[in-house]
């Protein structure tokens, strides 16, 4: 029940609401609790119907890169 | 962009890390115990066999990080009595049904007719309360604050006369203070749970090493984000420079999640919360405001005193929430307590300490 699970915004409906991808499904989720605003082919957490957090796709490049410099070191 | 999820199963990126994670205990020197307070980071480590992956000198122990197995009997108890004394509907989490109270589970209850239902999400309960209009609703509310966010927000803009909400939930970074202060057990660095932190962000733990000297690293879920979570975690040992490491940087901000954490100071005020059979840890919890006490199942019925048993006989539960006690050390485990009857909560839930020691012992064996 507290899994928070990765998704990929799929749609954006009103009222708050989206179509995510969880590993191939299709689902409702609510965004009131985010402050950023969402793209489709965001990835975002869900957690019991809503979106918790957005990817924040340039730290995630970012993280590519640290692993380099700690794989070499 | 593909999924960014998979990088963080990479086998080549994991071995590397073990061998970092090897090499930084050699320079240490001595065992070291870390402790997590997550339930997905117990599930997740223990999926991934990551305790026979990382040298034994390194001990990972479970805390106080599963909803389900620190509830109170004494919440199971309240909400039954309103569901008794007024036919209200209880609905709640699947994983609650059957978490022992004081003399049944909901699961129990259920049996002799009371009306339990299990739904998703706190929004599904609103709209049984909805098809219902003359029977009470109460949505039995447990979590930490990933779980408080989304009640809260339900809470702000959810006004229906027959429906309220029991506030079990409760808060991780006053726990962990707790148990840094507690001399009974000894372990020697956090891994801070990713999804609450999402939430709440890596600022609310600055007073772990600001204060006692100890270190922190914010880690995600998947093997290379809890890998790097303790490599982080050594290599703040070894240097004697405690600090909060976040290392789930892609989800988790230093400042968290601002619309979230605006409903949680909205709809909820700081309480004492009673652990499962821990006692009342104070400032740990979080009831519903008064300017909601509409909404506050606790407010709403006058519920008496009821005897409270949280332990049942035999019971290590709360020395296991701690990581004080593995449950191969309770005499009942595997005995009369089995995921199929669990006698505590710790072996209910899927991420309970003992459910997933049975679990995966099982596989082993
Ligand atoms: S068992 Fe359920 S309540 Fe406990 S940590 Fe896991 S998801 Fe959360
Ligand atoms: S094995 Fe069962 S009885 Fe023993 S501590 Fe765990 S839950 Fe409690």
């Amino acid at each position: 029940m507290c899994l928070a699970i990765p998704a990929k915004v799929c749609e954006i409906l009103k009222n708050n609401r989206i179509i995510v991808d969880i590993t191939g499904v299709r689902r409702e989720a609510d965004i009131s609790l985010l402050e950023e605003t969402l793209e489709i082919e965001d990835y975002v957490l869900v957690h019991t119907g809503f979106v918790i957090s957005k990817l924040d796709k340039k730290q995630a490049k970012e993280d590519l890169k640290l692993w380099d410099e700690l794989l070499q070191a | 962009m593909s999924d960014p999820t998979e990088r963080y199963r990479s086998k080549h990126v994991t071995e590397i890390l073990l061998k970092k994670i090897n090499k930084e205990i050699g320079q240490i020197g001595n065992p070291v115990r870390l402790m997590h307070v997550c339930g997905t980071h117990e599930h997740d480590l223990v999926k991934a066999g990551l305790r026979s992956l990382i040298p034994k000198e390194v001990e990972l122990i479970a805390g106080p990080g599963c909803p389900v197995c620190v509830c109170s009997a004494q919440d199971i108890d309240e909400v039954l009595w309103v569901a008794d004394t007024h036919g209200a509907i209880i609905t709640t989490f699947g994983d609650m049904m059957r978490v022992p109270g004081s003399t049944e589970s909901l699961y129990q209850a259920k049996g002799r007719g009371v009306d339990i239902r299990v739904v998703y999400s706190v929004s599904d309960a609103i709209k049984i309360a909805e098809k219902n209009p003359k029977t009470d609703i109460i949505f039995f509310s447990v979590g930490f604050e990933t779980t408080s966010s989304i009640t809260a927000a339900e809470v702000i803009r959810t006004s229906i006369p027959n429906f309220s909400i029991y506030s079990s939930h409760k808060l991780i970074p006053p726990a962990m203070e707790l148990l840094m202060q507690r001399d009974d057990i000894e372990f020697h660095g956090f891994l801070a749970p990713g999804h609450v932190s999402t939430i709440i962000g890596s600022k609310p733990y600055d007073f772990v090493p600001e204060k006692y000297n100890f270190p922190v690293a914010v880690a995600g879920f998947e093997p290379v984000d809890i890998l790097l979570g303790i490599y982080s975690l050594l290599k703040q040992i070894r240097e004697n420079k405690p600090k909060v490491d976040n290392v789930y940087k892609r989800y988790v901000k230093e400042e968290g999640n601002l619309a979230a954490i605006r409903a949680l100071d909205d709809a909820f005020v700081i309480s004492d919360a009673r652990w499962r059979g821990l006692g009342v840890w104070p400032k740990t919890g979080h009831e519903i405001s008064k300017k909601y006490a509409h909404i506050d199942a606790k407010k709403k019925y006058t519920i008496p005193d009821l005897p409270l048993t949280d332990l049942h006989k035999g019971c290590l539960c709360d020395e296991i929430l701690i990581g004080k006690t593995k449950p191969s050390e309770c005499k009942l485990f595997m005995k009369s307590c089995r995921p199929d009857h669990p006698i505590g909560a710790c072996m209910v839930s899927h991420e309970g300490t003992c459910n997933v020691a049975a679990t995966y012992e099982e596989i082993d064996l």
